[in-house]
């Protein structure tokens, strides 16, 4: 039975795909001879192929793939945005380069207006950790220092100081790397003030649901009428 | 399978580097690599076949054309796979919305998703087909989702983890607990494929 044992652990192992070739072979060596964990295996082997096989496409992965790059070179348009920012970004000297004549510009900038020595302001697009989850509905977001709402799309990242609004019948979820999750509700607007070892948001109004990781830093809902700190892991704020 | 999941991830890399400097092969290459991925994921939400293969075009154009705004290329996966299920929301809404201004009967979504479906291998019968499809879109979203990169696209629980940004443990545990309901569910269909 304990010989057993160590060749279920195998099997969840397989399931989980972490097992090594050679305690693959181990088991199927074993499986031959054991009529339970054969059964066990087989099964387990049958149900990935009848879940796959479902799921399974008319179109080849390679004609799907000759068949998007046949798009994208009909369609210039589809160019990914920003792509010569991009290919700065990507060749390392050149981006430490342009930078290093940024930066002077910038100082020179601040000098010759006057704003020299004042504190600096977080740039407009820091990025922060957060993704955007599922978004059902219109939900827009619109960056600090700008008047334009755009379409919040599921997938993207959100930046600091930004504001989400979300319209009648609509909702999304912003998620944490740590897993935690916020669900802004339908007719609410929730603005991220901060993020720099603590988190905090103000819900202007609407309500939002916070299901936090344990365990979590300081994490804040300021409200119009109060500040709530989360203590727990789970919790509705509402702003009438 | 450390050394398989760099490798892996390098790969992603280098294929989203390429791809953002102008290289559409590159592209294709990534299209190649998450397409049976991306297809399980629309299949899982839309039964039919030829509206899962739009949602799917559609996902990696979208991609592509948002490839700037992936922070971390070591998640292609992660990231393309959400895309996909919010893609897959908007062609649910979409469809509703067009039987309804036809002046149609608005079809449920429970009823789009019994739509006749098709598939390459001619392995399972299409009653079969259709019921392991609505067993894998009844599962709870964090448990679909890690199926379909599980048992389709091949990755293990230590890569599944990496491209959702989640503890191996936590992949794991929901791993096995959606394992244990596809068994219970698709015990029948196992029984006849298998006799």
């Amino acid at each position: 039975m304990k010989t057993c044992d160590k060749y279920k652990n195998l099997i969840e192992k397989y399931i989980e795909g972490t097992i090594s070739e050679g305690q693959l072979a181990e088991l199927k060596n074993h499986a031959e001879k054991c009529d339970s964990c054969r059964a066990q295996f087989e099964r387990c082997i049958l149900l990935q192929d009848v879940v796959k096989e479902a799921l399974s496409s008319q179109t080849s992965a390679e004609q799907a793939g000759a068949s998007i790059v046949a798009r994208l070179s009909e369609e210039p348009n589809l160019r990914p945005a920003h792509a010569r920012f991009s290919t700065i970004l990507y060749s390392g000297k050149r981006a430490a380069i342009a930078a290093g004549i940024l930066l002077a510009i910038g100082l020179l900038l601040g000098f010759v207006t006057g704003r020299a020595g004042k504190p600096a302001r977080t740039p407009l697009t820091a990025q922060v950790p957060i993704s955007v989850g599922k978004v059902d509905g219109t939900v827009l977001v619109k960056h600090e220092g700008s008047n334009v709402w755009q379409t919040m799309e599921s997938g993207s990242y959100v930046h600091l100081g930004d504001t989400f609004h979300s319209s009648a019948k609509s909702v999304c979820r912003l998620e944490f790397e740590d897993e935690s999750t916020i669900d802004l509700n339908q007719n609410s607007m929730l603005v991220l003030k901060s993020f720099n070892g603590q988190t905090q948001f103000f819900l202007e109004h609407g309500e939002c649901t916070a299901a936090l990781e344990s365990p979590h830093g300081p994490f804040f809902i300021d409200t119009p009428h109060g500040r709530v700190e989360a203590l727990g892991t789970e919790f509705t704020v509402t702003v009438e | 399978m450390a050394v398989e999941l760099e490798q892996n991830m390098a790969g992603d890399h280098q294929l989203v580097r390429a791809a953002l400097l102008g290289e559409t092969s590159a592209f294709g290459a990534i299209v190649e690599k998450y397409w049976n991925m991306v297809m399980a994921l629309a299949l899982s939400k839309v039964s039919d076949t030829t509206e899962a293969e739009d949602i799917a075009q559609e996902s990696f154009l979208k991609a592509y054309s948002q490839l700037i705004n992936l922070r971390d290329p070591s998640r292609l996966a992660g990231w393309l796979s959400k895309i996909t299920l919010q893609q897959c929301s908007n062609s649910l809404r979409r469809t509703i919305r067009n039987k309804r201004a036809l002046g149609c009967r608005a079809t449920s979504v429970k009823a789009l998703d019994e739509q006749s479906a098709m598939t390459a291998n001619p392995g399972l019968t299409q009653n079969q087909i259709q019921f392991v499809r609505q067993t894998v879109k009844n599962l709870p979203d964090k448990f679909r989702t890690m199926i379909i990169m599980r048992f389709v696209a091949g990755l293990s629980t230590v890569q599944i983890a990496e491209q959702l940004g989640k503890r191996p443990g936590t992949v794991r545990v929901r791993l096995h607990r959606a394992y244990k309901l596809l068994r219970k569910d698709l015990a029948p269909i196992l029984e006849e494929v298998r006799s």
